[in-house]
């Protein structure tokens, strides 16, 4: 008797870890978008064949003249068929660094932080001395990737124990230490190179002088602009009432997919700063519309976190939190997001005026053969929204 | 964790003072013995988060045979099924040569390298599309040429009532064509079990 119970216990055991690999996400307004536009018809045709291609789910919408539409294809958890939907939260990644760099600024404007004073200024020695070139390198270089500070996520310690741990939620400071010893990429200052570390450590300086960095920026941002589905710093292992899509990643480029979402989510839910934020595509869209619009800072502070520093070529790379590109060869401020389960972008077209998000619940980070054939994909998506 | 390696390397010194206090031992070696371990696995850096190699216990049998007159050089022969409920179980099948100093009377120490393949699964059940359906293909993953390293030590006592060996080793495995981004892979295990060599 001992022994059927005992291997039913393990069975149930194993049964709750496998099913622990999946959230529960649910339908949360039970249909599918759609605008019968000529542009909404091709927006939706180009995100069928995206979903087609082994793309679980994806949701792409805008913000124009028109106002706001949004269109979406695909699951948000393929496994029990839940259409992706406007109101799934999506993953972010790292355009979170917009948000963290807007909290800096607003910080600036409050005359509690220079953007040319050392970070050493507003971190404690324990801190700070984890931090390869930590007097040089100051609070603007941090915005806009110029410190040299070398990368975490580089550190193949650091990805084999993230890999290895799926349930695993690593504190702020423990990221440090896969930077802590390392030679700089660079002098401080010398050049462009976009780095995690350097929103990692802004989310310690913004911590450290606000003593709450979250609730921080949930009443300088969040508030102000009516956000009420965007959330910083995620709880883990909390699905947000079914509304959290599931994430997926090719672990073995080889087209097979596999359900993640709690390796993506113990990984958001430990980063600051340079990640760490799901939210709805129309707030994603409301929050970079009421920065570019002035609802969040002053306009001359909006135009230092234009101001560009520059690729190797001599093209505009980055400002503060905000990525220069272009789509098309048009010209596109925002940024862009992956991660092991997602991928997305948030991006204004000065040229258009016109304000887009696009997101995937697949992993962005490791390559794919999906993505070769989802990259052209894109194409015609952004086609179809730019013409 | 550390208590279980404390406990490995108390189990193999008092061994070794057993054998260094009995010498005169015959070396005669056995071909063909049944090698069973336990065998620690984790993703993971050479030497780092050994906490891992704890939290995943697979077992091992193989054997082996000397490839010279002394018996310092052999090779191994091994299958090992690891369980890794984190980046998914799998099935480890080696070869290496070993090279086997003893230090004592009967204590050996030993480096080996080889060639081995792993039939690594899912964590969870992997799913694809065909035709724009999406179907489960369970946990079947990827088969993947392997680069075990190692390094160990144990205590050999030659004699008609010592028919058994206790071992401890750790090795590398250098996983290759893990994904397009990541062509190799680094995976640890941490190994202890024991040599029975059975009158044949």
């Amino acid at each position: 008797m001992k022994v059927y119970v005992l291997t039913a216990a393990l069975l149930l055991t194993i049964s709750n870890y496998a099913l622990a690999q999946t959230f529960d996400t649910q339908s949360c307004e039970g249909k599918v978008l759609f605008e019968s536009s000529n542009r909404g018809r091709s927006i939706q045709s180009a995100l069928d064949k995206l979903t087609q291609n082994q793309i679980p789910g994806a949701v792409a919408a805008i913000w124009d003249n028109n106002g706001f539409q949004i269109w979406s294809s695909g699951y948000a958890k393929v496994e029990n068929q839940v259409p992706m939907e406007s109101c799934h939260l999506q993953y972010i990644q790292s355009i979170a660094k917009t948000y963290l760099a807007v909290s800096i600024l607003q910080l600036y404007e409050e005359g509690r932080i220079e953007l040319e004073q050392a970070l050493t200024a507003y971190l404690p020695k324990q801190i700070s001395s984890l931090i390869p070139n930590a007097e040089k390198v100051n609070v603007r270089m941090l915005l806009n990737h110029t410190s040299g500070i070398p990368e975490y996520n580089y550190d193949p310690r650091y990805v084999t124990r993230l890999l290895q741990n799926p349930n695993r939620v690593l504190n702020p400071e423990e990221y440090l230490k896969y930077i802590n010893g390392k030679k700089p990429d660079f002098e401080p200052g010398e050049r462009y190179a976009y780095r995690n570390s350097n929103y990692l450590i802004l989310a310690l300086i913004a911590e450290n002088i606000t003593g709450n960095h979250q609730i921080y920026m949930e009443d300088r941002i969040f508030k102000p602009l009516g956000l009420v589905d965007t959330y910083y710093r995620i709880e883990y292992e909390n699905d947000y009432q079914g509304r959290l899509v599931n994430s997926y990643w090719d672990r073995f480029s080889n087209a097979h997919l596999e359900n993640i979402s709690v390796l993506q989510n113990s990984n958001v839910a430990s980063m600051i700063g340079d990640d760490g934020i799901i939210t709805t595509p129309q707030e994603a869209l409301t929050f970079l519309k009421g920065l570019l619009e002035g609802e969040l800072l002053k306009p001359e502070t909006l135009d230092i976190m234009k101001e560009w520093v520059l690729r190797q070529d001599g093209t505009p790379a980055y400002g503060l939190g905000l990525t220069y590109s272009k789509f098309l060869g048009i010209s596109a401020i925002g940024h862009s997001g992956g991660g092991l389960g997602s991928g997305c972008q948030l991006y204004y077209f000065p040229e258009e005026d016109l304000y887009m998000f696009l997101g995937i619940n697949l992993g962005t980070v490791t390559e794919s053969p999906i993505h070769t054939k989802a990259e052209k994909i894109l194409e015609e998506i952004y086609m179809a929204i730019l013409k | 964790m550390k208590s279980t390696v404390i406990l490995m390397l108390i189990s193999l010194l008092m061994a070794i003072q057993e054998s260094l206090a009995q010498s005169e031992s015959i070396n005669d070696y056995r071909n063909f013995p049944i090698v069973l371990s336990l065998q620690f696995h984790s993703l993971a850096m050479p030497f780092k988060d050994f906490r891992s190699n704890f939290k995943n216990v697979g077992i091992g049998i193989g054997t082996e045979v000397s490839l010279n007159g002394s018996h310092d050089w052999v090779q191994q022969f091994d299958f090992v099924w690891i369980k890794n409920k984190g980046i998914g179980n799998a099935f480890h099948i080696s070869s290496q040569a070993a090279w086997r100093p003893m230090i004592g009377a009967d204590v050996f120490t030993e480096v080996k390298l080889g060639l081995g393949y792993i039939l690594a699964k899912h964590p969870s059940p992997a799913l694809i599309q065909k035709d724009g359906q999406w179907t489960s293909k369970g946990k079947k993953g990827k088969g993947m040429l392997t680069v075990p390293v190692g390094l160990g030590m144990g205590y050999y006592r030659y004699s008609e009532d010592w028919f058994v060996s206790p071992f401890l080793g750790y090795q590398l495995l250098l996983v290759s064509n893990y994904n397009q981004t990541l062509p190799i892979v680094p995976q640890t295990l941490i190994q202890t079990g024991l040599r029975i060599h059975p009158t044949y």
